[in-house]
Formats: structure tokens, sequence, C-alpha cells
């Protein structure tokens, strides 16, 4: 899955746990904190991602994402191992 | 002090609203079909009471939708329907109105699946526990609602609806709420819940090929109850503060039996059927002479039809032949915690209406069951009082009395 696709699968799930959200705003850059999300909401969105990208994430490193940004990294990284 | 119901919504196999599930009610119609929701085929009852029409998108919100199981989905559908027929309760403080909610098994939709997740190592979703908790449906319809009075879940199996109903009572009676919304919601047409039942012989097996024709209590060779799924809430006030409001009256709720079998774990008793039946009666300040009609627990399994039976007869007499009794779960199968509350609501639109919907399939009565069930066709009966019954496991057994306005004590 590319970059491009894995940003928009993330923003879905994002769009599914904060009412209202205009989704065209939310970039890498974007903090949890801003866009409305609270931790259970983050840790569901860690959910959905492990289940969509057939990844684990550590739940240490989890612990301090931040950021859409964080997430999708993270994402690419570990893709980019399992197929290495 | 009166208290009166001004609201009701109901979510049903045979339709969502009061006025659809009323008018199928009255004609008969059996919302038994076979089973959609999963595949079945493993099981030997392999039918049920489905809410086919119930679409959570097309009401709740994606988060919503994510963070609730379908009891709270479909309790809290009926809850929305319930407060828009009262005409809304913002002539209440939000501190001032109570929730109240039964239900026998909570969010088991979501611990059965997030149990196959964790057996087969998968990751368990976050809100297993939000989701699952019996309590989640009265604490969505308080989020959904902003209403922040006494909230509470009654779990007494296949009574919790009653229950919550008769709670709700004994809040406005006490003056810890000014309103109520009381009632139950179930969504237990599942794998692992209805095996559970088919073991302990619960389930009808013999109709798998014909599944309208499966739940037919009080009728020769029934052979267990059919499950089902819903949700029916009720809005309750006191006359006095209703009226200055202008809320319309649909009934009164008069009184609330309650009594333990304190014999056997799922076993019917008679005794305690009668003790509750008649502790509602005291409760109201009435006598067995002043009832006329009673909406039966009525399952369709072999026993717990002869023992209700036996129970109307032994507190009732003579009396107990001239009684119009049915069975809503003829028509809806067992929605367990539910379906006291959904029986409730056919209990009212009884008085509401003068109509008393039929007990359908039974073409044929039971030797040992020899009451006027209403078979088949609605009768016009005017009835001024109805008892609607609840039996549970655990012995628990609850009945609820409801009356026209001008009938029972202030």
């Amino acid at each position: 899955m590319d970059t491009a696709e894995i940003e928009t699968k993330v923003i879905q799930f994002i769009a599914t746990k904060v009412e209202n959200l205009d989704t065209s705003t939310i970039n890498r850059s974007s903090k949890f904190e801003e866009l409305g999300l609270d931790s259970m909401d983050t840790i569901q969105l860690l959910f959905d991602a492990e289940d969509a990208f057939g990844i684990n994430f550590d739940s240490e490193e989890a612990k301090g994402f931040t950021s859409v940004g964080d997430i999708i990294s993270y994402i690419e990284n570990h893709q980019a191992q399992a197929s290495s | 002090m009166r208290v009166i119901v001004t609201g009701m919504g109901v979510v049903s196999p045979i339709g969502i609203g009061t006025d659809q599930f009323w008018s199928a009610a009255v004609n008969g119609i059996s919302g038994i079909k076979k089973i959609t929701s999963f595949d079945a085929s493993h099981l030997r009852s392999q039918i049920a009471g489905e809410v086919n029409e119930f679409n959570p998108a097309s009401f709740l919100s994606p988060k919503y939708i994510e963070q609730t199981d379908r009891f709270t989905q479909l309790a809290l559908l009926a809850a929305d329907l319930a407060l828009e027929d009262a005409g809304g309760l913002g002539a209440y403080a939000p501190q001032r109105v109570a929730i109240s909610i039964g239900s026998g098994m909570g969010g088991f939709a979501t611990f059965e699946s997030s149990a196959l997740r964790k057996f087969r190592n998968q990751p368990v979703p976050p809100f297993t526990v939000p989701r699952t908790m019996a309590n989640s449906a009265a604490a969505w319809i308080a989020i959904k609602h902003r209403l922040k009075g006494v909230n509470l879940t009654c779990s007494t199996a296949c009574s919790s609806g009653a229950n919550a109903i008769g709670m709700a009572l004994d809040l406005l009676r006490s003056g810890r709420a000014d309103a109520v919304i009381a009632g139950g919601a179930e969504a237990c047409v599942l794998p692992l819940t209805m095996n559970g039942f088919e073991i302990l012989h619960a389930l009808t097996t013999s109709s798998n090929g014909d599944p309208a024709r499966a739940s037919r209590p009080f009728a020769k060779g029934r052979d267990g109850f059919v499950m089902g799924e819903g949700a029916g809430i009720l809005i309750l006030e006191r006359e006095e503060q209703a009226t200055r409001r202008g809320a319309k009256i649909y009934a009164q709720l008069a009184g609330y039996g309650q009594a333990c079998d304190a014999s056997h774990i799922v076993m019917p008793d008679m005794e305690g059927q009668v003790a509750a039946m008649r502790g509602a009666l005291d409760d109201a300040g009435m006598d067995p002479d002043s009832i006329d009609h009673i909406n039966a627990h009525a399952t369709s399994t072999p026993l717990g039809d002869i023992v209700e039976t036996r129970a109307i007869k032994n507190l009732f007499g003579d009396r107990a032949r001239h009684i119009a009794v049915n069975a809503t779960k003829s028509m809806i199968g067992h929605s367990v915690g539910a379906s006291a509350a959904i029986g409730s609501i056919a209990t009212i639109m009884a008085l509401h209406t003068g109509t008393i919907h039929p007990t359908i399939n039974l073409e044929e009565a039971d030797p040992e069951c020899d009451l006027d069930y209403t078979a088949n066709h609605a009768q016009q009966k005017h009835p001024r009082t109805g008892l609607c019954n609840a039996f549970g496991f655990g012995g628990n057994n609850a009945s609820i009395l409801f009356t026209t306005l001008n009938e029972g004590r202030d």
C-alpha cells in the first residue's frame, strides 16, 4: 500500500471518531488533540490500523504518538520491514 | 400521586415505532424468520425474531456506531421515538430526568465477537468493555440527550425490562426523579447465546422450515421459545407535572410486584408468579376482580405456559376465565430483557385503543392451558386494567399493572 493510500485510510478511521470533522483539513502534521481525538479514540485508531494494515504497534512506542504523521510513518516503516 | 405514561418507543421484529408495531400485532403478523445476521446452520434452532429493518446509520453517527453494541443502538432508537412521542422532556431540569433500562445479556454481540478474536490471537477491540457492559444502553441514552439524573440498569434475565419499569415507578414515587425513560433492550440473536439456551432445551427446534408458526404459546405441541431482539421504552412522569406541561396521557402505571422463587435457577415456580402478580395488585390498591387483561410472559416453552396458566387461575379464581390473556411473544419471539418492555407497550395500547391483540398459532390449546388467550384474532374488549407479566431465570418474577386514567387510586 503506498503512502497516499495509507493516509486516506487513516483519515477515514479518524473521521469515524469525531463528530462533524472536516476531513479536508487533516494532514500529517495534525495533532490528535487539535482534531478532538481523546485517548480512547487514539487506542481505537491504532486498533483499526492494525487490522487494516496487518501490523502490530509497539505499545511503548505508540504511547509517544501525538500526530497523524506519527502513525503513518510507523505504518510505512513496518510495512517496508514486513515486505523486505 | 399518580404515575402516567406519556410516550412510547418500540423497535421490534414486526415494526419500528408504536403505530407500525401495533398495527402488525393487532393483525397477527409474525416477525419470525430464518436467521440472517450470522450462519445459523450449526444450530438446532435456526430462526429468530430479528429487527431486519433496523439500520443504525440512519440515525447514529459513525462514532456512536463504533462505540456501541447493537442492544444499545436498539435502545437509543426506542428512546428517540419515545421522547419524540412525549414531545420531549425539556420542561424538566436534566438532573431530574432519570433513566432505568433492563437488559438480560447487555452487549453480548460485542462479547462474542471479541472473544472469538481473542481465541484466534487477534487484537481485542478497545471498546470491548464499554460496549459489552450492561449499563451502556442507559449511559448512551444519557449522553445522547444530556440527561444527568439517576441512571440505573437492571439485569434480571427475562424480567429485566419489567423490573426497570418498576424501578422507575419507585423513583417517581420517592421523588428521586421528575421523569424517567424506562424500558428494556436486548440483541442476543447470537451463535454462543443461542447455543447456550439450546443446551438448556429452552429453544424450539421443530419449526426451522416454518418460522412463522414456531412461536406458539399455550398451543398443544409447542416445544420452546424463539429467540428475539428489540427494545421498548416508556416515558413516565407524575400526572400533575405532565398535565402542567400539556403532555398526552396513554395510561397510568399503577403498580409493581416483585418476588423471587428462591428454589431453582431456571425452572419456574407458580408461587413466585402468584406473589408477583398479587404484589402489583396490592401496590395499586386493587383486588383481583378488577383485572381485565393480562399480557402473559408466555414464552412457548412446554412447562412455562402451564405454570403461568396455573398461577393466573390460583390468584384470580373464577375471574381467571373472564380475563383476556394474550402472548406478544407468539409474533415477535422472546427478546429476553426487552420482552416485558415491549409487552408493556402492547398492554398500554390495549388500554388506549380497546383492542386485545391475538395470540397467534393457537389452533389447538394444550389441555392444561385453558384460559381465554385471545386465540388468533384480535378482540375488542375495552380493558380498563392490564397486567404485564415477566418471569426470568433466577426465579425472578415481576408483574406491572397499567390502568386507564379512570381506574386505580390517586
